[in-house]
């Protein structure tokens, strides 16, 4: 045999999700980063940050914020970034990619854009992102960036007004040749958490919503749908990365860097564990107790007898430790008694 | 049959969990799960022990013969036993999207 069930052996992150700006033309009812800090590190900062994750061996970079085309220099440090060998990519709104842009991006090393999109109905879209003809400008990103040569992701974030359109933003993301379809789990961070009684699903409706979306995984062939959920385990299912690692990505995989630096074990946890200008790395990546607790966690109330719990982990940390103040305590989503 | 990595495919060897494989070899050990390194590509990833990333790493346009040969004399394994494991975890790394076949 030569592949493994687990990993937990990794030198430093895969991955880095970094908000270079918390800047944002939109409006949207559930951002998680409209509270934070608007401090932005320098270009010079981030080319010499950037130096430093690349010695630490880390393979890739995912840009986001706020809306990261707000940063006019956003295409050279994608570029300075993709010099260095990293796998570049991208989460925007699409709104200011118009094929010039998507040009500029494909030449930055771009390899792949992520656009958000709550709805396929458009006025749906508008009006929980505040914007009026932002789903228009979303679609037009989307043509815009495949004639370019970009590979495109949809990232729609599941909650009240989506839920049970899964087939027909399947079919949204087929007719705008979208490589890949991300359903989000709903996190009660920033705006989320503000309006979580209005958008966040019930555990019922979360397990219903999951049954369905993971039988159109199976079933659709010529779309990759992506859930990245931990409490799918517990149906009895596997998400793409429960080969490597149970329970939650972050802090195991992947870290988050915020606008002013701050290293964060994802972008839905507010635990500053370090800062990628005046630490170490893979310093933060080896010896943080917030990261060890993450790897580590204790099964607490029904997680403790849950047959489950070997799978899931507890689920989602960012959204226990938001909603109880705990991220050992069991997933409020979890629909299992 | 040449057999070639996807360049889409991010990956990366662990220096310290190959270094304790390769010490463990030499003690006669067993290091079959000792993952030594890691591959992803579009959310699909996957963990190699040292076999699987020697094997990986030669996917570079040879064939099946040519890695099985140049393996043979680095791992003490029977050929048969070695070139059906070898089959079995070609077509998985193929069947993801890993690797592809070139027939030509």
């Amino acid at each position: 045999m030569c592949a493994m069930t687990t990993v937990n052996f990794l030198k430093s992150p895969l991955t880095i999700n970094w908000a270079v700006t918390n800047r944002c033309n939109f409006k949207c009812r559930h951002c998680y980063s409209r509270t934070d800090p608007s401090d932005e590190l320098s270009k010079e900062t981030l080319f010499a940050s950037i130096e430093k994750i690349v010695a630490a061996k880390v393979l890739s970079i995912n840009f986001g914020g706020g809306e990261p085309l707000l940063r006019n220099d956003l295409l050279e440090i994608a570029a300075f970034a993709s010099r260095k060998g990293l796998r570049v990519s991208m989460n925007s709104n699409g709104y200011l990619i118009d094929r010039k842009k998507a040009g500029e991006l494909k030449d930055a090393g771009f390899s792949k854009v992520g656009i958000s999109l709550d709805s396929h109905l458009p006025d749906v879209h508008d009006r929980f992102r505040g914007i009026p003809g932002s789903h228009q400008k979303a679609v037009a990103a989307l043509a815009h960036l495949k004639e370019s040569g970009i590979k495109t992701s949809l990232s729609t974030v599941i909650c009240k007004i989506n839920y049970t359109a899964i087939n027909e933003l399947i079919a949204f993301a087929r007719q705008n040749g979208v490589h890949q379809l991300n359903f989000h789990n709903f996190k009660c961070s920033g705006l989320g958490y503000s309006n979580k009684d209005e958008l966040d699903l019930s555990a019922a409706e979360w397990k219903e919503f999951y049954l369905q979306a993971m039988k159109a995984k199976k079933e659709v062939k010529d779309l990759e749908i992506s859930l990245d959920d931990p409490i799918i385990a517990s149906l009895g299912m596997k998400t793409e990365t429960d080969s490597l690692v149970k329970g939650s990505v972050c802090g195991k995989l992947s870290l988050n860097i915020k606008s002013n630096g701050d290293i964060t074990p994802c972008g839905f946890i507010p635990i500053v564990i370090g800062n990628i200008v005046k630490d170490d790395l893979k310093e933060v990546w080896y010896n943080s107790t917030v990261l060890d607790q993450m790897r580590n966690k204790k099964p607490t109330g029904k997680c403790a007898s849950c047959g489950s719990y070997e799978d899931c982990l507890g689920g989602c940390s960012a959204r226990a430790l938001a909603l109880t103040g705990d991220f050992n305590n069991p997933d409020p989503h979890c629909w299992n008694s | 049959m040449k057999i070639f990595r996807n360049p889409d495919v991010l990956w990366r060897e662990e220096d310290d969990s190959k270094t304790e494989a390769y010490a463990g070899l030499s003690k006669g050990e067993n290091v079959e799960d000792v993952g030594t390194s890691v591959l992803f590509s579009d959310g699909v990833m996957m963990s190699l022990n040292l076999l699987g990333t020697e094997i990986w790493k030669h996917c570079d346009g040879r064939t099946l013969d040519e890695i099985l040969a140049e393996l043979m004399s680095r791992f003490d394994v029977e050929p048969s036993v070695l070139r059906e494991d070898m089959l079995a975890f070609l077509n998985e790394l193929e069947e993801k999207g890993f690797v592809r076949y070139d027939n030509s």
